[in-house]
């Protein structure tokens, strides 16, 4: 696996083929054509997305357990929770928008933070090298089904779809949410692919990575 | 360093010779390239199945409200209608954009690849194509959005005489998506990048 081959990257806008070269700390690498920024000094920003993961799956936990909203519409009061809204879905015969929901709010936001976690946890420790590479593999697939931003912007839609209707109260895994939401932007979903095999390449070889010519 | 003999894959990154008929990667074994011909076929049905979702979607309600037992059922457009209406201009915008505009935008752009992939395109339109084709993967997601407000409403309105429900069009609408982004995927890359040019 320590062909030329990883030496090189390409650009996911304009696939300009490029050498990787060793980093300072806190610069990042940009395409030379567009302009794209390719990748970013990893030491600090993996330590910090393994910190800020294990924060999130504390946020994800609390948004799923208590209600988002509390609604009460002509003196009938509703919560909104996250899973009992997906098991509506399902009860209400709508099994491929449940599904939907159920992978995109529930299960892959959750597999990205146990990924992190678990890679974080691995490398530390410098074992399981092989079953860290599929940790990585299956948290790049997986974070691209996480849509927990769309559905956080989609309750404002709904609010205001509601709003004359229904007095509106804020529950406590709204405020979780929203944090949750801030980490994910800031501290994760920043972490580009190649940032973790970078990573992983330095936490798992003995020796230094000191490729690039 | 000639770039066409490189492959980017699009699932893990890292960069893979481009050999032969079918790639694999060599680092997440996925296949990133396939037979030309039957990528696309492929692409040609997933897209004209998930344009007829679209229709499909965009002609039946996607949310129902039965209050005292009477059904009024809207659909996206008329969603849009009555948010503009009621003054919410963007959030009316926004859903207009998301459900109506990017879909679209999608399916032109995919169209406009399978048309082209065969002529001879020059370096800066070929780069141009990958952006565009690059800004679609990124705002896809939120097309979405109507979806989620749907499910959203569903799971707050169930009281006793009133009750918000998905409709088919929503149905039809995640499958659009689903069909819409396997189409994508299945124009592999090299159909893009391919030009007859060499620069
Ligand atoms: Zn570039
Ligand atoms: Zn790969």
């Amino acid at each position: 696996m320590s062909d030329s081959l990883d030496e090189l990257i390409i650009c996911s806008k304009c696939h300009k083929l490029h050498r990787r070269v060793k980093l300072p700390h806190k610069k990042v690498a940009k395409c030379s054509h567009c302009g794209n920024i390719l990748y970013s000094s990893v030491a600090d920003t993996m330590q910090k997305a393994i910190a800020f993961a294990i924060t999130a799956l504390t946020l994800f936990i609390i948004v799923n357990i208590f209600p988002i909203l509390k609604v009460t519409i002509a003196s009938e009061q509703t919560n909104l929770i996250v899973p009992e809204m997906v098991y509506i879905m399902f009860e209400n015969g709508f099994i491929v928008i449940g599904s939907m929901l159920l992978i995109v709010v529930l299960l892959a936001p959750f597999i990205v933070l146990l990924s992190f976690i678990t890679l974080g946890v691995l490398s530390y420790l410098k074992i399981y090298k092989h079953f860290a590479r599929k940790i990585i593999l299956f948290l790049i697939i997986s974070r691209q089904w996480a849509m927990v931003d769309i559905f956080t912007i989609s309750i404002l839609v709904a609010l205001v779809k509601l709003f004359g209707y229904a007095e509106i109260h804020f529950g406590v895994a709204f405020y979780a949410l929203l944090l949750f939401v801030i980490v994910d932007i800031f501290f994760l979903k920043t972490i580009r692919p190649t940032e973790l095999w970078i990573y992983f390449d330095r936490k798992y070889s003995d020796r230094k990575y000191s490729k690039g010519s | 360093m000639r770039e066409e003999k490189y492959i980017r894959c699009p699932y893990c990154e890292s960069v893979n010779e481009s050999k032969g008929d079918i790639v694999y990667c060599r680092n997440c074994k996925n296949r990133i390239s396939g037979k030309k011909e039957i990528n696309l076929q492929n692409a040609w049905a997933l897209l004209i199945a998930a344009m007829l979702f679209y229709l499909i979607a965009n002609l039946n309600p996607i949310l129902v409200v039965v209050k005292f037992g009477v059904l009024s059922e809207s659909t996206i457009m008329e969603g849009v209608v009555s948010l503009w209406e009621e003054g919410n201009y963007p959030i009316a915008a926004i859903i207009f954009i998301a459900s109506i505009f990017v879909p679209l935008l999608k399916f032109i752009l995919i169209l406009y690849i399978l048309i082209n992939y065969k002529k001879p395109t020059g370096g800066s339109r070929r780069v141009d194509q990958a952006k565009l084709y690059h800004i679609t993967e990124v705002i896809g997601p939120w097309s979405m959005i109507d979806i989620f407000v749907v499910a959203i409403l569903t799971g707050i309105v169930h009281m006793h005489n009133v009750k918000i429900v998905a409709g088919v069009g929503a149905t039809a609408f995640v499958l659009m998506v689903l069909l819409t982004m396997l189409s994508a995927m299945s124009i592999d890359i090299r159909l893009i990048k391919e030009g007859k040019d060499g620069d």
